[in-house]
């Protein structure tokens, strides 16, 4: 854990916690918006490989050999 | 030889000492793995490799015993448990945030932001943000306090330095944005940067309500305003169980910084008194041909490793040393001008550190005990072999009225062997501007009189009468000792 030995400030530690909520928020955000892609996704791409965890993008060259096939 | 301390004895972890020309870090028995481990993580070997991030290495156990023997050294291995010492590699000329043109001030701040990201991705955390961890080589900033990296828990999302950078880099750009506030005008009376606050009360109220000052300043002070001092809870730390997230809410938080340090990158070129003067000088063609072929020619003879350009405008001599391969260290009063030869100097890769200086005000040592900061003078003093004092001796004579024998004297304590010197007689047009009716006080100044002056310190080597000018170049070199 950082232990500060400077002075954290008081109105600027609760506005960078405030943003920091606010930013958590939006990594949901994201993180829903990507799974929806990704099912789309996979609902689209008829016989495409699983890709990993679920939420990764696969590279356009991984894409590119499943057209081929 | 006592040693002295250098900028970093606040950290708890340990302390920085110069000692016998070296740079020794002294680290204490809880902080060493944290440290080492540091050392060995790509962020420190990339850094490292691209001289952004001082190279260090452990002594070993003979090495530091030799060192606990010392006496000098026995009040720094007494004052905490030293578990080891670490030497780092000595950056030539050490300068600080209130001698930096704002230009340096912002690229600190880029290199602070991108450790702090690199760090990031290895697991460590910057554990402070101020430009005081920061020298540079030339005109490149070097991160020097290698201690300011520890473990972080990958559940914080918090930034701890977050206040502290913008206090220290963000705000004073701000202020130099707003009011053309220089960071000398700053730093000299405030350590630790700007406050908020402080900022907050000189913003008219439209300014307060801009996007930008809105999230640094007015939201901070309006904040800090309604919040308990003594409610402890705000300090203490938010984990969070998904460190996916934290990391997510750090990175866009450095990301964040970076935009608004971007916004308030300073304005290159900026017109000042002083930055116009190679488009303006009085000299004609062939008279500024003869002085930069007299400049060289001293510089191609002497070959000065390290040279001091005082008064160095937008560092065109400069850079004839730099590129006879002196390290130049180049000093004006202008930051404007400072400013200009930053860019330059990185432009053309030119080995050249610019300060906004005036050297009939040196900066003072600054810092407890005056320790933290040595005086320009301190650092200069001997640390250079050649001098160049170009355009400059009527603005110490007559505006700063600063005799001459004690303007020779200051540069024979300076230069351990060459200086160039530019002498104006007082019939000289810029002279006489200066001068407004008090010409009497320098009636009995001439050629003879400079150069009985220079005797006691100096060998005239060859002097050279610029054509079509009231001004004479001359090539000294210094005298073993001076009277």
């Amino acid at each position: 854990m950082i232990l500060a030995y400077i002075d954290p400030g008081i109105g600027a530690l609760i506005w960078q916690t405030i943003i920091a909520a606010f930013v958590g928020f939006l990594f949901y955000l994201k993180k829903t918006r990507r799974w929806i892609v990704e099912m789309f996704r996979k609902i689209f791409l008829r016989g495409g490989k699983k890709q990993g965890a679920g939420f990764e993008i696969p590279p356009p060259k991984v894409e590119a050999k499943i057209d081929a096939k | 030889m006592t040693p002295a301390p250098a900028p970093s004895f606040r950290d708890p972890a340990g302390c920085c000492c110069f000692f016998n020309q070296r740079v020794l870090r002294f680290v204490t028995a809880s902080a060493i793995a944290e440290f080492e481990d540091f050392l060995q993580t790509n962020c420190a070997h990339q850094f490292i490799a691209g001289k952004k991030f001082v190279s260090t290495r452990r002594l070993n156990e003979e090495e530091t015993a030799t060192l606990r023997e010392s006496p000098e050294l026995r009040p720094v291995f007494n004052a905490q448990p030293i578990g080891a010492v670490f030497e780092h590699e000595r950056i030539p000329f050490p300068s600080y945030p209130h001698e930096w043109a704002p230009e340096m001030l912002w690229n600190a701040g880029r290199l602070t932001l991108e450790l702090a990201q690199a760090a990031l991705a290895d697991g460590f955390g910057l554990k402070d943000a101020t430009p005081h961890n920061i020298l540079f080589r030339g005109s490149e900033p070097v991160f020097i306090d290698a201690l300011s990296f520890e473990r972080r828990n990958p559940g914080d999302p918090i930034w701890k330095p977050h206040a502290q950078f913008i206090r220290t880099f963000l705000l004073p750009l701000m202020a130099h944005r707003l009011w053309n506030m220089q960071p000398a005008d700053i730093f000299f009376t405030h350590r630790d940067g700007l406050e908020p606050e402080e900022i907050y009360r000189w913003c008219g109220p439209l300014e307060r309500f801009k996007p930008r000052t809105l999230s640094l300043v007015s939201i901070p002070t309006w904040l800090s305003r309604k919040a308990d001092p003594d409610d402890q809870k705000i300090y203490q730390p938010h984990l969070l169980a998904n460190t996916e997230k934290a990391r997510f809410i750090l990175e866009s938080l450095f990301k964040r910084l970076e935009r608004m340090l971007d916004s308030l990158k300073p304005v290159a070129q900026k017109k000042s008194v002083w930055s116009d003067y190679m488009a303006t000088h009085s000299y004609d063609d062939p008279a500024f041909a003869a002085k930069e072929k007299f400049v060289n020619e001293a510089l191609r003879e002497f070959k000065p490793a390290r040279v001091l350009d005082v008064g160095a405008n937008t560092g065109h001599f400069s850079a004839l040393a730099a590129q006879a391969d002196a390290e130049v260290v180049a000093v004006d009063l202008d930051a404007a001008c400072a400013g200009a030869i930053w860019q330059r100097a990185r432009e053309q890769k030119l080995n050249i550190l610019p300060l906004v200086l005036d050297l009939a005000h040196p900066s003072p040592a600054l810092g407890w005990r005056n320790g933290e900061c040595p005086s320009f003078l301190d650092r200069a003093t001997g640390a250079f072999d050649g001098v160049l004092m170009l355009a400059l001796i009527h603005h110490l004579l007559v505006t700063e009225r600063i005799p001459l024998e004690e303007i020779l004297r200051l540069a024979y304590d300076v230069t351990n062997s060459l200086l160039v010197i530019e002498f104006i007689e007082p019939k000289d047009e810029m002279f006489r501007r200066l001068t407004r009716g008090r010409e009497h006080l320098h009636a009995a100044l001439d050629v003879k009189m400079f150069e009985q002056a220079c005797t006691p310190y100096f060998e005239i080597v060859r002097s050279l009468a610029l054509p079509g000018t009231h001004r004479r170049m001359y090539c000294l070199k210094r005298k073993g000792d001076g009277n």
